[in-house]
């Protein structure tokens, strides 16, 4: 096989067809006699439902059927709905009310008109019970402290350090909204059932489905081959999604549910608000000893959203010998929390990021410089060696490409020629090295066609680029003829793509397919000579087509992973290893400029680079930590969910309220990629790039808004209002 | 498993079977509408209160009665399966469903159906072809303007008008007047580069 080379430059393989509106993203399947469905939401946080009317909106004309909880209470809530983490609570099955906006009933109608008029209708009379709303608020439960990670002893290492800082940073509840919202349409066919969401987990959808309607896996089909956005909230089997495959069932028709957005509030996941108390311990000159880090992270009362892990990433961005992170989780009356790009790295490298910032003031050294002097050879907490360590190259490389040695070091010292404060700012990241099982099948025909499924997602983070690219690379094949089918269980079986292990364990899998493809080739008629293409080839050997397939696992994964795999559930592997430890690496420098008498801030540029080891497609690789940029000014600037306590709900949620970046909060981004291969974690040599790119970049963000003003502002988003 | 384990493929209550009355049986994939003005004759009749509209979309004429709080979105999705424009709020607030009507770009969200009966609406599907990208389109491919693409017909359709409003003349007055478009996947570099680009080409630059 040949050896790891940078790529070819290619567009993304989608990308025409997107420009065209063409792809069809699960709610614009035209499907016979398709009925639309509305929910209605509960008005309560806690509390039980004490009687539902109906009548008002049965009587809608084109009202077919309201469906409330006496109709869904067959429902089961089985393992196999997991995908990450579990919702442990299917809303219509009873009485109980767990959150506002639980969906208390199901209309479907004839028009979308009809049944949006109709759920409105829905009366439904409650007993209300006392709740939390947020974790500020009597009633929080707060569960113990768990050790995440322990190095050394960081407790006497503290005591005896020469500088140190203690500090708390708050970070809010933030909200996904990808721009497609979740949508889920299902229908019968010839004794199939068959699924359409947008989903990153057709796994999960095909036997969370069947597990709750009590349906033999292996005759429900999800399909997601186009997905709006993800970021996480995709990432499981929807509150909705059987409630919309019972109906459809019972109707014998079609069914489509596009849940408005003001209701995905409230039946999605969120990243959860969290607090962060971190204390650092250093020598004069700059090398720190010791890190003690303790977060609080908010969690509904019923849902375990598995631990957080803010301390699995920050441990390993320097070599702090003497380490202790511990977690806890603060349990209230919320829906369930779940994962959001980088779920716990972003809001951890906001904390520690923050605090190794106020370090450098504290040591009089430039941010960058307390960085760089703090590099590690091998991983502090495991002592197992990194498969490629390149966060110093990033930091060099970023500080060169802006201009960093320019630097006033004096916060409130750099002031444009409009008045304006100037500030730059410097954060690392790191994101695991992640793995999982994959099943690659491969199919070219003589006639051209090249048909490539592979267990896979594509949410916009261009794997189906990535993976096209290794083939490309590898095979020599019609490119304008290539059809790769991810998302879809009738393609292949399916794996979670998330935690950015999508092109980690995709990719190996293609060049593994690829590998035995060509071992068949070779076999029926000797190796390919230069310039032959496998189209002629099989064209001389007169076969119309030639087909192969593969299970790949992940790195030190065992078969049992497959089978989890193949039962519905996650098999992944990383960031540990059994003989070294794997990450992505970032650097973020950033400018803001607060004008002097608004104080608005303003972010003019953004410099990062990112180590994902190698780059299968370079624009949509580029694409994705511009995209991560975005995200983080979003956090640092401008996201946040605003909590009613009174009545435990997200008052602004809509998009007008919850106010994400839009293009004129974007100004320069300029990404480099260092593009080394990392053949020791995999055989493509390749690492995720979609979470790392967020990691960071508020804290950078952050730091620069110190760096101009002198105000550091421990919580985010950082508004006008902090600074005046 | 044995196969007599097995739980019924479709378990159906007998309540199910008696309240579902007289519901089709089985559905069946369509087949992608190359005629919008085709579609209409089979579309069931909407239950509600309906007015007759006749508009020209993307070229062809048709006359259609829809109900009279559907929005221009829903009627160019649910009943023309037009579904190039996207849904992202339904309420005016991210862009994804930007079309042209009679030249100039509108949230088709907040526009009802009943409002363009006389008018003429281009959507994403009409406003290049495979062999033929509008410049616009070819400059989002160019300058890789988009991830997950959800949001992108509207992007273009917004963009082709930002250039004809005579917006496109710097990067700032593009970020201005493309910030009614929301990009969640965060492609807005890209976006502004490629208009910038296809203005020029559009020779509006
Ligand atoms: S769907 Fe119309 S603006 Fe969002
Ligand atoms: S490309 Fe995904 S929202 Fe813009």
């Amino acid at each position: 096989m040949s050896a790891l080379t940078p790529t070819q430059d290619r567009m993304r393989i989608d990308a025409r067809d997107k420009v065209l509106g063409r792809p069809l993203f699960a709610a614009d399947i035209p499907l016979r006699g398709l009925l639309h469905a509305m929910t209605t939401p509960a008005r309560i946080a806690k509390g039980r439902i004490t009687a539902i009317d109906t009548m008002a909106a049965a009587a809608v004309p084109g009202v077919v059927r309201v469906f409330t909880h006496e109709d869904f209470a067959d429902l089961r809530v089985t393992p196999a709905t997991l995908g990450g983490n579990q919702p442990g609570f299917q809303p219509l099955t009873g009485t109980e009310i767990v959150f506002r906006g639980q969906p208390v009933a199901l209309v479907v109608a004839a028009t979308l008109e009809a049944a949006t008029e109709a759920a409105e209708l829905v009366e439904v009379t409650y007993e209300a019970a006392p709740f939390t709303a947020t974790m500020d608020e009597p009633g929080a439960e707060p569960q113990p402290y768990e050790t995440a990670v322990e190095a050394g002893d960081a407790a006497a290492a503290m005591a005896s350090a020469e500088v140190t800082v203690d500090v708390e940073y708050r970070h809010p509840q933030n909200h996904h909204n990808p721009l497609e919202m979740i949508s889920t349409t299902a229908h019968v066919e010839d004794g199939r059932l068959i699924v359409r969401e947008g989903t990153q987990n057709t796994n999960a959808l095909k036997f969370g489905t069947a597990g709750a309607l009590g349906l033999d896996p292996q005759r429900v089909d999800a399909v997601s081959p186009y997905i709006g956005g993800g970021f996480g909230q995709k990432n499981v089997l929807q509150l909705q999604s059987v409630l919309v495959s019972r109906a459809a069932m019972a109707l014998g028709r079609p069914v489509k549910l596009v849940m408005p957005r003001a209701q995905l509030f409230h039946t999605a996941s969120h990243r959860p608000a969290s607090r962060h108390r971190i204390r650092l311990g250093a020598s004069r000159a700059g090398r720190i000893s010791a890190a003690i880090y303790e977060s609080d992270q908010e969690n509904a009362r019923y849902d375990h959203f598995l631990r957080s892990a803010h301390n699995e990433a920050v441990s390993r961005l320097y070599g702090i010998p003497n380490y202790l992170g511990r977690e806890r989780l603060v349990r209230v009356d919320t829906n369930p929390p779940g994962h959001m790009r980088a779920p716990h790295e972003h809001p951890g490298s906001y904390a520690f990021e923050s605090a190794v910032d106020e370090l450098s003031y504290a040591l009089g050294m430039d941010p960058l410089a307390l960085r760089l002097a703090n590099d590690a050879e091998r991983d502090a907490i495991s002592g197992k060696p990194f498969t490629s360590r390149t966060l110093a190259a990033c930091l060099d490389r970023g500080a060169a490409l802006f201009g960093w040695s320019e630097r006033r070091a004096a916060p409130h010292s750099m002031v444009a020629e409009d008045g304006s404060l100037v500030g730059w700012g410097v954060a690392s990241g790191a994101y695991k090295g992640t793995m999982c099982p994959c099943v690659a099948r491969l199919r070219v025909q003589a006639d051209g066609l090249t048909r490539l499924s592979v267990s896979g997602h594509e949410m916009g983070q261009g794997i189906r680029s990535a993976v096209g690219a290794e083939l490309m690379e590898l095979l020599p094949i019609r490119a304008d003829r290539l059809e790769i089918r991810l998302g879809d269980t009738t393609a292949i079986d399916q794996h979670h793509t998330a935690g950015s292990w999508g092109t980690g364990g995709a990719v190996p899998a293609v060049r593994a397919v690829v590998g035995r493809f060509m071992a068949a080739l070779t076999e029926l008629g000797g190796p390919l000579r230069p310039g032959e293409s496998v189209h002629t080839r099989l064209m001389a050997l007169k076969r119309p087509v030639l087909e192969v397939e593969i299970e790949h696992l992940g790195t030190s994964q065992g078969p049992d992973a497959l089978e989890r795999m193949r039962r519905g559930g996650v098999a992944v592997v990383g960031p540990e290893y059994p003989d070294f430890v794997s990450f992505s690496w970032i650097a973020h420098f950033v400018e803001v400029r607060v004008e002097p008498t608004t104080r608005r801030i303003r972010v003019p540029r953004v410099v990062s680079v990112a180590d994902c080891g190698r780059v299968m497609n370079r624009r949509t690789a580029t694409s994705q930590v511009a995209g991560g940029v975005v995200w983080g000014i979003g956090a640092a600037l401008r996201e946040a969910a605003e909590i009613d306590p009174r009545y435990g709900f997200v008052l602004n949620n809509d998009l007008a309220d919850y106010v994400v970046p839009v293009n004129a909060d974007i100004g320069a981004i300029t990404v480099d990629l260092l593009d080394i291969a990392d053949p020791m974690l995999n055989a493509s040599g390749v690492r995720g790039v979609g979470e790392v790119a967020m990691v960071g970049a508020a804290a950078a963000v952050a730091n620069a808004v110190y760096h101009a003003t002198g105000k550091r502002i421990r919580h985010l988003p950082i508004r006008i209002d902090d600074l005046l | 498993m044995h196969d007599d384990d097995r739980p019924p493929a479709f378990p159906l209550t007998r309540r199910d079977t008696l309240r579902a009355g007289s519901a089709v049986a089985a559905a069946s994939v369509l087949p992608p509408l190359s005629s919008a003005a085709a579609s209409t004759q089979s579309m069931p009749l909407e239950p509600g209160a309906t007015t007759t509209i006749t508009t020209v979309v993307n070229g062809e004429p048709i006359t259609i009665a829809v109900d009279t709080r559907a929005s221009l979105l829903d009627v160019l999705r649910e009943r023309l399966a037009l579904t190039g424009a996207k849904k992202g709020c339904d309420h005016g607030q991210c862009g994804a469903c930007t079309v042209h009507v009679d030249g100039r770009r509108v949230a088709a969200c907040l526009t009802l159906a009943a409002k363009v009966d006389g008018r003429e609406v281009t959507t994403i599907e009409g406003l290049g072809e495979e062999a033929a990208l509008h410049p616009m389109q070819q400059a989002f491919i160019d300058h890789d303007a988009l991830q997950c693409g959800y949001c992108t017909p509207g992007q273009i359709m917004a963009a082709v008008a930002c250039v004809r409003e005579g917006n496109a003349t710097s990067r700032e007055r593009i970020r201005d007047a493309m910030s009614g478009n929301i990009c969640r996947c965060g492609a807005y570099v890209g976006i502004v580069a490629a208009i910038e680009d296809a203005a020029a080409k559009m020779g509006q630059g």
